[in-house]
């Protein structure tokens, strides 16, 4: 009979620990799905600006056509080539921005400070997704969780590779 | 700038009626934030519940405990974590700033009750600890349910990532910088004169070092002397300092901070030998504001604060002979003196809670994409949903 509890209070607990890394796990999930939401946004923002920049005076036509389609790429590209591209983008702007800055006037002034500023936002989003990436990596590598299959059909978040300097 | 208007909760751990950094971060903080019309909600210890401002809840009496080298005023208990999840659920709050939720306090209660978006920042910088591998796997799941994570300094950022292996992003403290950069120099503590502002009977301040250091001084510059602003018994200290030079030194008690703008613009050098402890140097931020040539120990948050140099001068820590170096060389030099202090000034206008508070705000928004507002976690218990099927409701 005493066994039988002891069975039982510990098939309890086991269900409760089993129930409480699902939720941990789900709220993990969670976490990387709006980190990410997050640097997307950011990300478009800053390909529409360069957009923007690439079709105004501050780019002549080669460096134009080299944005232009540097920003599209970075729109297109899926998750997986998605860090690539970006760093193209962040590359081509690199470029134009060091030679650009002289001789740029008041408009586009204000669009090159409008980046940098957007810049410094992506530098945060991306911390704080690539930390977000990695401890649900962690908690997914658990023993418990890959026997139980505790993350059900959701996809292993992707790190999302990103040079720093290059921004 | 900031435009949408926010329901805001900030979590203070230790007790709002006792002077600390984190305390007078979280004051600032809320009044910045609400002067920008946010609607702001403090929950905080406190020992004296008639005298708080109106924007902060008392979550009840504080009980000393000793933490990290220090008493601290926390917290915890069923009656705080009943007090903490009624605050959660009657604030209605779009988002949490929870400060220090990594020690047993309030702000880790709150943690553990509430779900939604969530703000932590870690103030501490601590040396490697033992004690906290020990309780690192249950602190975790509770730090990994805050969306986003504030270090002070790089230095808590590396005791973070050091102790509980998790990132963060680096937003210094505020600072109003206006308030400190109108002082005007004052004729009675002008000259060659070195002050010190802090609460000097407390070791890791460091005044020891600089008494050391004062023989060696004054054998330079026989003018020198010393001004110590900050509470305490200065009786005590007297009797440590050699007699001869006991007269060089003057106690001022606790200064307002007007007199603390004047002090700053007056004094040739303001001189911080903290020992330790210090986790991002809140006074030397204020010390460059107030336009002070700035001589620090070169422990890891001053170093940082002070670009390695740049901004202020370093001294090895505790080594007095190389305080009184480096002190000597600056009051023989005028010329340095006001080219450090012209670059400390501009380096405090980064600690402005206008660019500051911009850093938060922006972090806040990112933590609240896709959030439906802070509730707690019991709501969303599996049974809950079964026993009622209320979830459609929120």
């Amino acid at each position: 009979m005493k066994a039988l509890l002891l069975f039982g209070f510990l098939l309890l607990l086991g269900l409760w620990y089993l129930s409480f890394l699902a939720t941990r796990l789900d709220r993990l999930h969670h976490r990387v799905e709006t980190s990410w939401a997050n640097l997307d946004v950011l990300l478009q923002k800053r390909a529409a600006i360069a957009l923007e920049i690439a079709h105004s005076d501050l780019a002549d036509p080669a460096s134009s056509l080299l944005l232009t389609g540097a920003a599209y790429q970075a729109r297109d590209a899926d998750i997986k080539n998605r860090s690539m591209a970006e760093s193209g983008l962040s590359g081509a702007l690199g470029l134009l921005i060091s030679d650009g800055l002289a001789h740029a006037t008041q408009l586009e002034q204000s669009l090159l400070q409008e980046l940098s500023a957007l810049t410094a936002k992506i530098r945060v989003a991306i911390s704080i997704h690539t930390d977000a990436v990695s401890s649900t990596v962690m908690v997914r590598r658990k023993f418990v969780v890959r026997t139980f299959r505790l993350a059900g059909t959701a996809p292993l978040p992707v790190t999302y590779e990103f040079e720093s300097d290059v921004l | 700038m900031l435009t949408t208007k926010l329901r805001i909760g900030i979590v203070c751990p230790y007790g709002w009626d006792t002077p600390g950094g984190v305390q007078n971060h979280v004051r600032d903080l809320a009044e910045f934030l609400i002067a920008s019309g946010h609607t702001v909600s403090v929950l905080a210890p406190a020992i004296d519940e008639e005298k708080l401002p109106d924007y902060v809840v008392s979550a009840g009496k504080p009980i000393s405990i000793p933490y990290n080298g220090a008493v601290a005023r926390v917290l915890f208990g069923p009656i705080a974590y009943a007090r903490v999840r009624q605050w959660i659920g009657a604030g209605n709050f779009d988002l949490l700033h929870l400060h220090e939720p990594a020690i047993p306090s309030i702000s880790l209660l709150a943690c553990w009750a509430a779900e939604g978006p969530m703000v932590g920042t870690f103030h501490a910088a601590a040396k490697r600890q033992k004690v906290i591998f020990a309780i690192g796997p249950i602190l975790e799941p509770a730090i990994e349910k805050l969306s986003v994570r504030i270090a002070v300094s790089e230095a808590a950022r590396l005791t973070l990532t050091d102790h509980l292996e998790t990132d963060a992003v680096v937003v210094p403290n505020g600072i109003y910088a206006k308030r400190y950069s109108d002082g005007s120099a004052q004729e009675k503590w002008s000259g060659n004169t070195i002050g010190f502002i802090g609460r000097f009977e407390e070791p890791r301040k460091g005044l020891q070092v600089l008494v050391d250091a004062l023989p060696i001084i004054a054998r330079f510059a026989p003018d020198v002397k010393v001004f110590v602003a900050g509470p305490g018994d200065p009786k005590d200290f007297e009797k440590e300092i050699d007699p001869q030079l006991r007269d060089r030194f003057e106690f001022l008690g606790k200064i307002s901070e007007q007199e603390k703008a004047d002090f700053m613009s007056s004094v040739s050098l303001y001189v911080a030998p903290n020992t330790g402890g210090e986790s991002f140097g809140i006074i030397l931020a204020e010390a460059l504001a107030g336009g002070a040539c700035v001589v620090a120990s070169d422990i890891p948050a001053f170093d940082s604060l002070l670009g390695s140099g740049k901004y202020g001068a370093l001294f090895e820590s505790e080594n007095s002979t190389d305080l009184a170096k480096v002190v000597i060389d600056l009051l023989r030099d005028e010329e340095k003196r006001k080219k450090l202090a012209i670059e400390g000034k501009k380096r405090a206008q980064l600690f402005d809670w206008e660019v500051v508070a911009q850093q938060i705000f922006s972090i806040y928004e990112m933590a609240m994409v896709g959030g439906k507002g802070v509730t707690l976690g019991s709501d969303h218990r599996s049974w809950n949903r079964f026993l009622s099927r209320d979830e459609e409701k929120r």
